[in-house]
């Protein structure tokens, strides 16, 4: 029961809607209960003090006194014939001139309320078996006498209708919640159903069906924020499936190329005999386009690797300065080559894997050192930032297109494909920078115009 | 004494035994785990080059046979592995192998590697290296060639010791690159040759006898009569 509880939104609220409308139920009933036992209560009074009055005024006709003496009875009789009724006499000096009390009844004698007493001076007392009675004492005259008359009753079949009352609203409140719990369930099955489409679309998504949509319209405004979130993450899903299998596609296409041209040009060289430095050639050749496909697929699996967070991270603070030279005397020959200079500037620390730090420089370097333009000058630069580290690559050159900056951390994605084909590029170096990135928590923007283009790498301090 | 290979993949186990045959080694090959740790047992076997991905008996199995046993307990293995996974890395070593190469490896590093355990024990760096006519003076970082003087930076100094101190072996661009760089990782091989290209303006351009040479597709490697085969 208790773990249904928990699981089951429909039980739990079905078993609050039991709980609210029973305790109201309840309580109407408790509330009704006591009027209806007031209401009977006064009535008796009253015609307990109508009963007083009658006595009164049957006192006052002329041979009451002798009627008293005679046949006290006949005021018992006035009562309706009450076996319950009792009713006593006293005269000023305390003798009870008349008793009659059937049943032998012992009640307290309240005090005289005077001709015309009210509800106030009517007490309760309980009979000897148990049942409630009322008594009330009220002045008479007799003969030009004083006289206390003194009505009692007892109400023996209250008792059992007030419990054969309460037992009908209990029942009632009973009915009426188990009726209530019924209604509740059938009603929150019916309000629920829009849950189970939910369920029901959401056990259909598969990659194929993805472009499908719960509509957001038909449900209602409660659900509208899980199906507005469950349509995001199916369109998020939808398109990292799209890139995925746009990966794939790339990756097949990346391999096609090279593995076809290795073909190819063995197949060319073995058809004839050749000479022992053209087989050379060929296996060179070979060995120089095979390179780059374990290049590639070196880079891919550190790609996979880092999208699944399963590369562990040596963080260490580094000065940031010396992280940046290393790189640039790495690319001194190649730049000196091109007739370009690196300078290095800034200073401060870096917290990083710095393994991972000089690759992410690495391939950003790479880039810059290619496209710069004959006779400038590459700069890395460090400057500490609000809370973060940023490392600046930049060259003079070219900028890149706007219609590119957007694509270049894609994988594969080649601003200029003819040139970097060429080069032995694998078209995976930015998107290595940006899952270094990533997985530090930092971020790489890419800024170019006015013959600049600036690679900034920004790692957190923490 | 015989380096073990233990492949089951035909072809590479195939180029292993070829490559290494060539390279100077006796070489034994066993294509399953069980085979290899017999001839691990019978035979004289000074280095093992051990596949992970065995059918039947694993490399770890092997690798855990072998320590288990007194009499080839101390022979150095070096595992291959084609899934490069930290835990498979920190794995091999636990168990007590001595190094690792991830598939695709250059062969040349395979051979680096093979020579460096072979050495067993630190080697004495040697403060004075000669090749050719060329003097390397570690310690002063002078160099000399024909009697003149020629001036390095510090990176075309680390670059020339390193090629030196492994004289007559081909060093594959990675292995440079992370030798003399510190950059463990396939970057892009332009930077190596442009390095070696302006080491050779200094040292081998003025000079009619060249010491450091290209190997097409494996490296380079730095010696005065150029070799044949690796």
């Amino acid at each position: 029961m208790k773990a249904g509880l928990r699981h089951s939104l429909a039980l739990r609220i079905t078993v609050m809607f039991v709980l609210v409308v029973g305790l109201a139920m309840a309580g109407l009933g408790a509330w009704l209960y006591r009027a209806f036992v007031a209401e009977i209560e006064r009535r008796d009074d009253i015609q307990l003090l109508g009963k007083l009055r009658q006595v009164q005024i049957l006192l006052g006709r002329p041979g009451a006194a002798e009627l008293l003496r005679t046949r006290p009875d006949f005021f018992r009789d006035t009562m309706s014939g009450q076996e319950n009724s009792l009713v006593r006499f006293v005269a000023p000096d305390g003798t009870v001139l008349a008793d009659i009390n059937a049943g032998g009844e012992r009640y307290p004698v309240p005090r005289s309320a005077g001709p015309a007493p009210d509800r106030a001076a009517i007490i309760g007392w309980t009979s000897r078996h148990g049942q409630p009675g009322r008594v009330v004492a009220g002045s008479a005259r007799l003969d030009g006498g004083a006289l206390t008359v003194i009505v009692a009753r007892v109400y023996g079949e209250r008792s059992a209708m007030f419990a054969r009352y309460r037992e009908r609203i209990a029942a009632a409140v009973a009915i009426g919640a188990l009726g209530a719990a019924l209604l509740a369930a059938l009603l929150l099955r019916r309000g629920l159903r829009p849950l189970r489409v939910v369920a029901a679309h959401a056990a259909l998504v598969r990659p194929g069906t993805l472009a499908q949509r719960l509509e957001v319209e038909a449900a209602p405004s409660e659900l509208r924020p899980l199906v507005d979130a469950f349509n995001a993450m199916q369109g998020r899903l939808q398109d990292g499936y799209a890139r995925l299998s746009g990966f794939s596609a790339d990756l097949a296409h990346e391999f096609r190329t090279p593995v076809a041209n290795l073909l190819g040009q063995s197949q060319v060289m073995l058809a004839q005999p050749r000479s022992a430095a053209e087989y050379e050639q060929l296996i060179a050749s070979n060995i120089e386009e095979l390179e780059r496909l374990a290049r590639m697929i070196e880079s891919m699996l550190f790609l996979a690797r880092a999208g699944q967070d399963e590369v562990v991270l040596a963080r260490q603070p580094l000065r940031a300065l010396d992280e940046l030279e290393k790189v640039a005397n790495f690319y001194e020959g190649m730049a000196e080559e091109r007739g370009l200079r690196i300078e290095c500037l800034g200073g401060g620390t870096v917290l990083a894997d710095p393994a991972l730090l000089r690759r992410a420089l690495a391939n950003l370097l790479s880039n810059a050192v290619r496209h710069a333009a004959a006779g400038s000058t590459v700069t890395l630069s460090a400057s500490q930032r609000a809370g973060a580290t940023a490392l600046v690559v930049a060259n003079a050159g070219m900028p890149i297109a706007p219609a590119h900056l957007a694509h270049l951390f894609e994988r594969f994605y080649r601003a200029d494909p003819a040139r970097s084909e060429a080069e032995g590029s694998t078209g995976l170096g930015l998107s290595i920078v940006r899952a270094i990135m990533d997985l530090h928590g930092g971020s790489v923007d890419v800024h170019s115009q006015a013959g600049e283009t600036r690679f900034t790498l920004v790692f957190p301090a923490a | 004494m015989a380096i073990l290979v233990i492949e089951d993949e035909p072809k590479t186990g195939d180029y292993l035994q070829r490559g290494l045959a060539e390279s100077g080694f006796a070489v034994r090959l066993a294509r399953n785990g069980r085979d290899g740790l017999a001839i691990a047992r019978e035979d004289e076997i000074e280095l093992v080059v051990l596949d992970v991905m065995l059918p039947r008996m694993d490399g770890w199995q092997v690798l855990e046979a072998l320590r288990a046993q007194p009499a080839t307990e101390q022979i150095p293995v070096l595992f291959l592995t084609a899934r490069d996974e930290v835990q498979d890395r920190v794995r091999g070593l636990e168990l007590g192998a001595d190094d690792y190469l991830v598939k695709p490896f250059a062969f040349v590093e395979l051979v680096a590697r093979i020579r460096t355990l072979l050495r067993r024990g630190p080697v004495r760096e040697e403060e004075l290296i000669r090749i050719g006519d060329m003097d390397i003076d570690v310690p002063r970082r002078r160099v000399r060639r024909a009697g003149s003087a020629i001036v390095l930076t510090a990176q075309e100094f680390a670059l020339l010791h390193l090629l030196a101190r492994r004289q007559g072996q081909v060093l594959s661009r990675s292995l440079i690159a992370s030798q003399v760089w510190d950059m463990n990782f396939d970057s892009d091989t332009n930077v190596i040759d442009a390095a070696v290209r302006r080491l050779r303006r200094k040292i081998d351009d003025p000079f009619a006898q060249k010491l450091i040479h290209t190997r097409r597709g494996m490296g380079y490697v730095c010696e005065a009569q150029p070799a044949a085969a690796p």
